[in-house]
């Protein structure tokens, strides 16, 4: 598959200046040999891989094609479990996004404090980084049954539990949060510093407040980044196997798909395979979607 | 015109001030919301590894434990051993790579662009299904070994090391470089080693930073082809003494704070760089 | 009617003192520009005026109404800036209407309005095209109508041709003399560029260091530049120093050459140090046969330099009083080569005096 798109690129046009076209044009038939290490990695490491998922997802354990494997993902407990995958991975995309949004606008605001920004920024490239098991244990220590937080707000007369719970939607939407709020800040900033100032003072020397200025100029103008970078959150979220399993939640996809493969990878890889290829099925679905929107929402750029 | 008499305003009068900067109420509250977001589970974090604590026993007991534990040290590591591995062989692949698209076949670099995400499209969960099988037909000996890890890293580590370097080299007039060293006669290989290198120091520790980051906190594949790595051990040891992982948790943010924080001071800031990385790969 | 007063604005950025105690009187209808060098602070007082800057101290009036206390956004001034302000997602004729929606303006008056004034801009025929579909001077075309449709008290132009090419420029600024003079708006405009202001406005107030120079008209400020700044940065100079001679008579001393200077307003002791600035078109050359001495009152002078710039051609002269550079007719200069003797003329009532 890569081998086939470098032929279809042709030659480097762009580069060739002076003296050392001759040369090149010598070299340029070995060129793709210096290529061949990274070539043969991807190939063994991820298209290999992916291949042999979609294979094995229509294939018994003794290599016969059959459809079975498809089948069972459509059976209990798999449909909750893509179902509660889904809604999780939305859910916490939205938050992250919309509290990460809101935030990277209010750091970038002139009235807040200088020093909020460079702070900001530098925690959330942390926080962004610290997911998995230890997110899960700090949020166990915080508003598990024995979390400290919980327990003041026990002293305090509020029992939280047992109407929330870290393994339902809103209490692992809030976990899931932890990553991809700062996440969305990170990638939000640019996104808001592109807005011109001239842009901002034009509506508002036109008599825009606030409001409408977002309303009609601000928001328009960032919607297609802010479509692109929901649908990386989702696709964040919907990938998270390790805080999921250190917080206990049972039924999502990577729970199962571990579950099935977990040992020697022997259980039984085959509906393993169907499994996978379910989430990369939602990956893709999830992608077409953002184009879609994408076109509809920047027609402006084009 | 009729002259109507104004007051002059005076330096820092109270009317000139109260128009120039309304105090932005609504941004400092989400400001002040987000870092109790933010500090209340550190917060908890280090609270509740100092509790459960017997009299006469150390406020940091739960800390020694474990660090007493010689499981916690042999996991520990075989993280960093991984790390490493994972950070030579990150390089040793992508450094002439990355190198050779920039000089000798710049068309390829949308292709690389593309290539260098699919790391981040598909789930850890979901390759470790398709790999494991493979390198197990492939290698039984390769398969038990951790050195495994290391070569699977690499494939997550891949699109932050293909960005910094990326980067990097669109920052150095690669071109002029190569053939001021080339007419002085230094062979690629040298020119690369020599020359290259030295001037794609600041990328190659950024990327090599994240490759850390990512090896040291990797739990998917570890936990699921039985390795005892650091954060497999963090998670068993906190399914039997929560008080032991809650401390084996502060540890790991100190040690991610740590890498971020020497990515911020590698200049161009180290929460950029990974936000860059990622930004980027959207496209 | 509009008038708009600023009366002893300072702002300081840190240390940098960007205005000074600035004073300017802007008439009913009247097209003033604030014309200087970067950074001499005709932005700040323009975004003063406008609401995104507030000053440490000072008064903006617009009718004797003190404004500093209103808002950008209910200040109903209109505002064209350099470059890149149409909003991007919106198409040129939704850019137009967006202050009358803002207003609340029901659809038809809008796109009526809309109508309009892309009419007068010359841009009826792009109501539907998006920004980046439109050339640099197409998209000032339309901020200039953005501008005007929400029918404002005052017009602000912060350079709006600089990002342009020099032709696209020229018959802009023509335009927008037009469409200010039809509809009699009062106009404050900010220009680096003195051809500019100069030729389209009614007074010009030429600044330095966050303070007015001079303000005058234009035939005022070329003319009879009160500044030796002024005198520099409007235009080509020629200076020549000298010392006065007689204050009654009006003499100076320049070199070996005594100039009488005609200018009324010379007010200068005897023994001061002054200069005296002339434009080039008001030194005049004569030709002198071989061996010929300049008549009484004109001095030699040797061609250095001929620059072809048109109808007339800058000579550069070696003289007594200095380096001095005429603007011939051309044709006249096809008699002119270097190391060529030519008898030099000056206009001495064009001299201005400046203390040194």
């Amino acid at each position: 598959m890569v081998v086939a798109e470098f032929s279809e690129t042709g030659l480097p046009q762009d580069v060739i200046v002076g003296d050392v076209t001759r040369k090149r044009s010598h070299t340029r038939r070995w060129a793709f040999l210096g290529m061949l290490p990274f070539v043969a990695f991807i190939t063994m490491f991820l298209l290999i891989p992916t291949g042999e998922i979609i294979v094995g997802a229509f294939r018994t354990v003794n290599g016969a094609f059959t459809l079975s494997n498809i089948d069972d993902i459509f059976h209990a407990p798999y449909p909750a479990a893509f179902e509660f995958s889904v809604e999780l991975s939305a859910l916490s995309a939205l938050i992250g996004g919309i509290f990460g949004f809101l935030l990277a606008n209010a750091i970038l605001h002139h009235g807040v404090p200088r020093w909020i920004r460079p702070a900001y920024i530098s925690f959330s490239g942390m926080a962004a980084n610290f997911a998995g098991v230890p997110l899960a244990f700090a949020y166990g220590a915080t508003l598990g049954s024995l979390g400290v937080i919980t327990v003041l707000l026990k002293h305090l007369g509020l029992n939280i539990y047992p109407a929330f719970s870290l393994q339902g939607l809103f209490g692992a939407a809030l976990v899931y949060a932890y990553f991809q709020f700062p996440l969305m800040i990170l990638l939000m900033v640019p996104v808001i510093e592109g807005l011109r100032t001239e842009w901002r003072e034009s509506a508002s020397n036109l008599g825009a407040g606030a409001f409408t200025f977002w309303r009609h100029i601000g928001l328009p103008i960032i919607t297609p980044s802010l479509l692109g970078l929901m649908v990386l959150l989702f696709g964040n979220a919907l990938s998270a196997y390790a805080t999921a399993e250190a917080l206990g939640i049972s039924n999502l996809v990577t729970i199962d798909i571990a579950q099935l493969v977990d040992g020697n990878m022997t259980l039984n890889p085959q509906a393993a395979y169907a499994l996978a290829l379910g989430m990369i099925v939602i990956i893709i679905v999830t992608i077409t979607i953002y184009s879609l929107l994408q076109r509809r929402t920047s027609r402006w750029l084009r | 015109m009729a002259q109507v008499t104004v007051p002059v305003a005076r330096p820092g009068s109270h009317r000139l001030r109260r128009a120039r900067s309304r105090v932005p109420i609504w941004h400092m509250l989400w400001v002040v919301l987000g870092a109790l977001f933010f500090l209340v589970p550190i917060y908890s974090v280090v609270e509740f590894s100092l509790q459960g604590i017997l009299p006469g026993q150390n406020v940091f007991h739960w800390y020694l434990t474990v660090f007493d534990d010689p499981n916690f040290r042999s996991a520990f590591w075989l993280s960093v051993q991984i790390s490493l591995e994972t950070v030579a062989a990150s390089l040793v692949l992508m450094v002439p790579t990355v190198f050779w698209v920039h000089l000798r076949l710049p068309g390829l670099r949308p292709v690389m662009d593309l290539v260098s995400v699919l790391p981040f499209v598909v789930p850890p969960i979901v390759l470790i299904v398709g790999l494991a099988p493979f390198i197990k037909s492939l290698s039984i000996w390769l398969f038990v070994r951790p050195e495994v890890l290391s070569l699977i890293y690499v494939v997550f580590a891949l699109p932050f090391m293909y960005r910094a370097l990326d980067a990097g080299l669109r920052a150095i007039d690669l071109q002029t470089l190569t053939e001021a060293a080339e007419s002085l006669g230094a062979s690629l290989p040298r020119t690369l080693v020599r020359v290259i290198i030295p001037n794609l120091r600041a990328a190659i520790i950024g990327g090599s930073l994240l490759a850390v980051a990512i090896s040291m906190g990797e739990f998917t594949v570890a936990s699921l082809m039985g390795f005892n790595t650091f954060s497999v051990y963090t998670f068993d040891i906190g399914m039997s003494t929560a008080y032991e992982g809650v401390a084996l948790t502060f540890v790991s943010f100190l040690l991610v704070w740590g890498i971020m924080l020497a990515l911020y001071l590698l200049g161009r800031g180290g929460a950029g760089a990974a936000a860059v990385a990622i930004t980027d790969e959207k496209k | 009617m509009t008038t708009v007063a600023l009366r002893g604005i300072s702002r300081r950025f840190g240390s940098v003192s960007a205005l000074d105690h600035l004073d300017l009187e802007v008439g009913d209808a009247e097209f003033v520009s604030l014309l200087g060098p970067s950074g001499c602070g005709k932005t700040t007082a323009l975004r003063i005026v406008a609401g995104f800057e507030w000053p440490d101290s000072g008064e903006v009036l617009v009718d004797g109404q003190d404004v500093l206390g209103k808002p950008a956004n209910k200040r109903n001034m209109g505002m064209v800036f350099q470059a890149y302000s149409l909003f991007p997602n919106l198409t040129a004729q939704q850019n137009v209407e967006f202050g009358l929606r803002v207003r609340k303006q029901n659809r038809e008056t809008r796109a009526k309005r809309a109508q309009e004034l892309l009419d007068l801009v010359g841009l009826a025929t792009a109501m539907e095209r998006y920004p980046r579909q439109l050339s640099g001077g197409q998209q000032q075309r339309v901020a200039l109508a953005r501008s005007l449709a929400i029918e404002p008290s005052v017009l602000l132009l912060d350079e709006p041709l600089s990002a342009l090419d020099a032709k696209v420029r020229v018959q802009l600024r023509e335009e927008v003399r037009r469409i200010q003079s039809e509809l009699g708006i009062t106009t404050l405009y900010v220009t680096h560029d003195q051809e500019e202001a100069l030729s389209i406005s009614d007074r010009v107030a030429v600044m330095s260091a966050g303070r007015v120079e001079q303000f005058g008209t234009p035939a005022e400020i070329y003319s009879g530049p009160r500044t030796a700044f002024v005198a520099n940065f409007v235009g080509t100079m020629n200076k020549l120093e000298g010392k006065v001679v007689s204050r009654e008579d009006r003499v100076v001393r320049c070199g070996p050459i005594l100039l009488s200077v005609p200018d009324p307003t010379f007010n200068h002791q005897a023994g001061e140090t002054v200069e005296l600035f002339l434009r080039p078109e008001d030194i005049s050359l004569e030709l002198l046969s071989k061996g010929e001495t300049p008549p009484s009152g004109l001095f030699e002078g040797r061609v250095t330099s001929l620059t072809f710039l048109g109808p007339v051609t800058r000579v550069g002269l070696a003289t007594d009083l200095g380096l001095l550079l005429a603007d011939v007719s051309s044709a006249v200069a096809l008699n002119l080569a270097a190391d060529t003797v030519v008898a030099v003329k000056l206009d001495s009532t064009s001299l201005r005096s400046i203390t040194a």
